[in-house]
Parts: C-alpha cells; sequence; structure tokens
C-alpha cells in the first residue's frame, strides 16, 4: 500500500502542473463569462427587439445542451469554418461562453433583485437612467449576486475536467494517463480527487474572504446598498481588553 | 449543409437519443433515492449520521463527475474482475453524483417545513417515518419540485459524460459519426437539437413554476 502511494506520490510534479493549468483555465474563462455574462444581460433588458431576441437565444441554447458538445463544437467544428484554436484556447472559450449564460441569468436575477423604491428614490433625486443603472442598481446588484457568481466559478473549475476529451493535459487527463502507467485507479484517481477538492475549496474560501472585505460595511464610495442601523445585544457585558 | 447525411444519420442518432433517454431516467431514480437518503442523514439528530451525510455531499459537490465515472468505471474492474456494463456503469456514476445534488435540494426542503408541524404530528401519535414520508415530505413539494426538476435537466445533459468511458449514448453516436464521415457540423447540430428538444420544454416549466412560487 504505501509502495503504491509513494509510486503515485512520484507523479506529484505532474499533478501540480495540471492543476496549474486548470487553475489557469478556470480563471481565463471566467472572465470571459464575466464579460459575456455582462453584455447578454444588459442585452436581454434592453429596449432594442433584436438584442433581446439574440442574446436570449445564446442563454436557452448555451443553458440547454451539453458541455461537452459546446466543447466539441468549438474545437472540431469551428475549424471548418477556418477558426482553428488550441485545446486549451477551445477549452477557455468553450467553458467561458458555457458559463457565461448562466450568469447571465444570475446577473438579470441581481438586477430584478434591487428594489423598485431604489430606482424611484434616485430618479427623484434627479440622478439621469445611466448614472441610477451605475451608481444606485449595480452596486446594489454586485452584492445580491456574488454568493452565484462564486458557485459559476466553481462550475468552471469542475468543468475544466471536460476538456481531457479534447487532450487538454488538466487533472483528470493526467489522471487518466498516470492510470495507465501505473494501473494504481484507487491512488491515482483518489489523489485528483483530493486536488480537486483542495481547489475548490481553496477558490470558495479565498472568494468568501474577498466578499467580507468588499462587501464589509463601511461600503465602498458609490456603494448605495441599505445600511442597516447596528444594535447592540443587550444583556451582553462588555468583554475586558486584554493585551 | 449537408441534409442526405443529416436524413441518412438520422436513425443512428434517434437510437443514441434513445439510451440517452434510458440513461437518463434510471440515473433520475438512482439520483431522487440516494437524494432522498443523503437528506435524511445530513437532517439526522445523531451527529455521525449528519456528519456522513455532509462529507457525501461535500465531496461529490467539490469534484467533477468524469472523476466518478472513471472511479466506477476501472472499480468494476479491479474490483469485480470483469468491467460492468458501461450503461449500469454510467447509471451508478450519475446517481452517486447528483445524488449528492438533490440531497441538498430535499434538505432545503425538509427545512423549510415548520417544527410546528412535525411536532404536532407526534403528538398525534405518528411513527417517526410516518411523520417524515405524510406529513413532511409532502409539504416540501412545492418549494423543491423546481430546483429538482431543474438538477434533472442538468443530469440529461451530463448523461453526454459517459462518453468519456465509452457509453454509446447520443454524444458517443454523434461523434463516431463525425469520425466516420469527417462532417462535423450537420452532425453536432442535430446532436444539439435533440438535446435541446428534451431540455428546454423542462427549463421552460422549470421557470412557470418557480414563478409560482415566488408569487405564492
Amino acid at each position: 500500500m504505501t509502495y503504491q502511494w509513494q509510486t503515485v506520490l512520484g507523479y506529484l510534479p505532474q499533478y501540480l502542473h495540471a492543476a496549474l493549468l486548470a487553475l489557469r483555465i478556470t480563471v481565463l474563462a471566467f472572465i470571459l463569462a464575466t464579460v459575456c455574462a455582462t453584455v447578454a444581460a444588459l442585452a436581454r433588458n434592453s429596449s432594442v427587439g433584436m438584442l433581446r431576441l439574440v442574446a436570449g437565444v445564446y442563454v436557452e441554447v448555451i443553458r440547454n445542451t451539453p458541455v461537452l458538445l459546446q466543447i466539441f463544437i468549438v474545437f472540431f467544428a469551428l475549424p471548418s469554418f477556418g477558426l482553428h484554436f488550441h485545446a486549451v484556447t477551445a477549452g477557455v472559450l468553450a467553458l467561458g461562453i458555457n458559463v457565461g449564460a448562466y450568469m447571465c441569468e444570475v446577473f438579470r436575477a441581481g438586477i430584478a433583485s434591487v428594489t423598485r423604491g431604489q430606482t424611484e428614490a434616485a430618479q427623484i433625486l434627479g440622478l439621469s437612467r445611466r448614472q441610477t443603472f451605475v451608481f444606485v442598481v449595480v452596486p446594489q446588484a454586485l452584492r445580491n449576486v456574488y454568493p452565484a457568481t462564486v458557485n459559476n466559478l466553481l462550475q468552471v473549475l469542475l468543468g475544466t475536467s471536460l476538456l481531457t476529451a479534447i487532450a487538454v493535459p488538466e487533472i483528470t487527463g493526467v489522471a487518466i494517463v498516470i492510470n495507465a502507467r501505473t494501473l494504481l485507479f484507487v491512488q491515482v484517481f483518489l489523489m485528483a480527487l483530493l486536488l480537486y477538492l483542495v481547489l475548490s475549496n481553496l477558490l470558495s474560501l479565498a472568494a468568501a474572504v474577498l466578499g467580507r472585505v468588499i462587501f464589509r460595511p463601511p461600503l465602498p464610495i458609490g456603494f448605495v446598498g441599505p445600511r442597516l442601523p447596528r444594535f447592540k445585544r443587550p444583556g451582553r457585558p462588555e468583554r475586558a481588553v486584554v493585551s | 449543409m449537408n441534409t442526405d447525411l443529416i436524413i441518412e444519420s438520422l436513425p443512428q442518432l434517434l437510437h443514441g437519443l434513445a439510451v440517452t433517454v434510458g440513461l437518463s431516467v434510471a440515473a433520475i431514480a438512482g439520483s431522487t433515492v440516494i437524494g432522498l437518503l443523503v437528506a435524511t442523514a445530513r437532517t439526522s439528530k445523531l451527529p455521525v449520521i449528519s456528519q456522513l451525510g455532509r462529507a457525501y455531499v461535500e465531496i461529490f459537490r467539490g469534484s467533477p463527475l468524469p472523476i466518478t465515472l472513471l472511479f466506477i468505471y476501472f472499480g468494476a474492474v479491479y474490483y469485480l474482475g470483469y468491467s460492468l456494463n458501461l450503461f449500469v456503469a454510467a447509471t451508478v456514476g450519475l446517481s452517486l453524483y447528483h445524488g449528492a445534488y438533490v440531497a441538498e435540494i430535499f434538505r432545503s426542503g425538509i427545512e423549510a417545513v415548520h417544527v410546528g408541524q412535525r411536532e404536532a404530528a407526534q403528538v398525534l401519535g405518528l411513527s417517526n417515518s410516518q411523520v417524515f414520508f405524510s406529513v413532511v415530505l409532502p409539504q416540501t413539494r412545492r418549494i423543491v419540485m423546481p430546483p429538482l426538476v431543474g438538477q434533472y435537466i442538468s443530469l440529461v445533459k451530463d448523461t453526454s459524460i459517459a462518453f468519456l468511458i465509452g457509453t454509446v449514448e447520443l454524444m458517443k453516436v454523434g461523434q463516431s459519426i463525425v469520425d466516420r464521415t469527417g462532417q462535423s457540423v450537420p452532425i453536432y447540430l442535430s446532436v444539439a437539437v435533440l438535446y435541446f428538444i428534451i431540455c428546454y420544454p423542462l427549463s421552460v416549466w422549470v421557470r412557470r413554476s418557480d414563478r409560482k412560487v415566488v408569487s405564492q
């Protein structure tokens, strides 16, 4: 048993390399997804019918077909239109476009979650529609949307495992190769599982800390979220300051 | 666009679709059973059991589906000595994986039922299982159904990942036609349309009933 683990641990550099690649793809695809989602969400809420239609089709088509198929289309079908991509680039594109569609709906829900009174109040205060959106709606929407967006980030991370189908050497792909070489499937795939668990937990922890910092009250300039009065809890003596 | 090729390969694609549907139905049943079991474990009063349920959910939600599928596929070969039927392996993998997500949906539903309901049922002399199945579970239905069907939609789409262990379903059928003919665009589009036909009505239903839950 220990011998087997030693063998697999000998492949640690390959694993870590693969994890780094997976993280890089995750970050790039997430950035692309955010851009897609923002554009699509604005288009779906726009007053131009054509834009609404295009964005709606994008979201519905992407959300109702498998990611794996989308990856294959980007990697195998787009070359017949003269668009050739490296496997990693194709992976980033496919994952970004895919998760962008899910995030678009999140963003829209976030915009809708800002109560009507806020926009009305802003308009009465003389803000233009654009100012209302940028300074009143968006900051509050961002705060409501943040947790769901973190889920989307994890969705991208776990989605990178599918890129093994187009031979991207990320964690799952590397594990399959090591398994073929050593035939120690328990250790090999446990190692991969562990890496995914560590990565996803690290990402969500980092996101939680970041969320605390960004959305901490006193909020940054321009943040007009609801500020609730802070009450001291009654019946609890002040703790003596030690130091 | 090569329409002849699409018409010619339609029977094969429809056969793949039938396998995908069968796989989806089997995995939906499996994941629902597992999800219910894990959700009851998570809401259990015994800390050991609830922690085990929690570990199950955390592990499957923090790892990708291919890993689960590969584990089951290779595990069967190594431990049973023969390779599992690929359909069965995919069903087990999908059920285990999506069971974790379904469990979270059920748990949120169970926890949304007011404690008073449970207490009242206990006072009336119902046994623990009666309380759960006749009082708590029926009340979760309204809250649980929209996200549950949403989860089933992602399960249907995830059956395509069984491609990685070689299950011959819609994705695999499509890919082998592409490999044979070299015509990727029409085949991928047909495959996409077939998935869309299954998933779109379900997502429309989810959106509608979601709105209903919110407005109530």
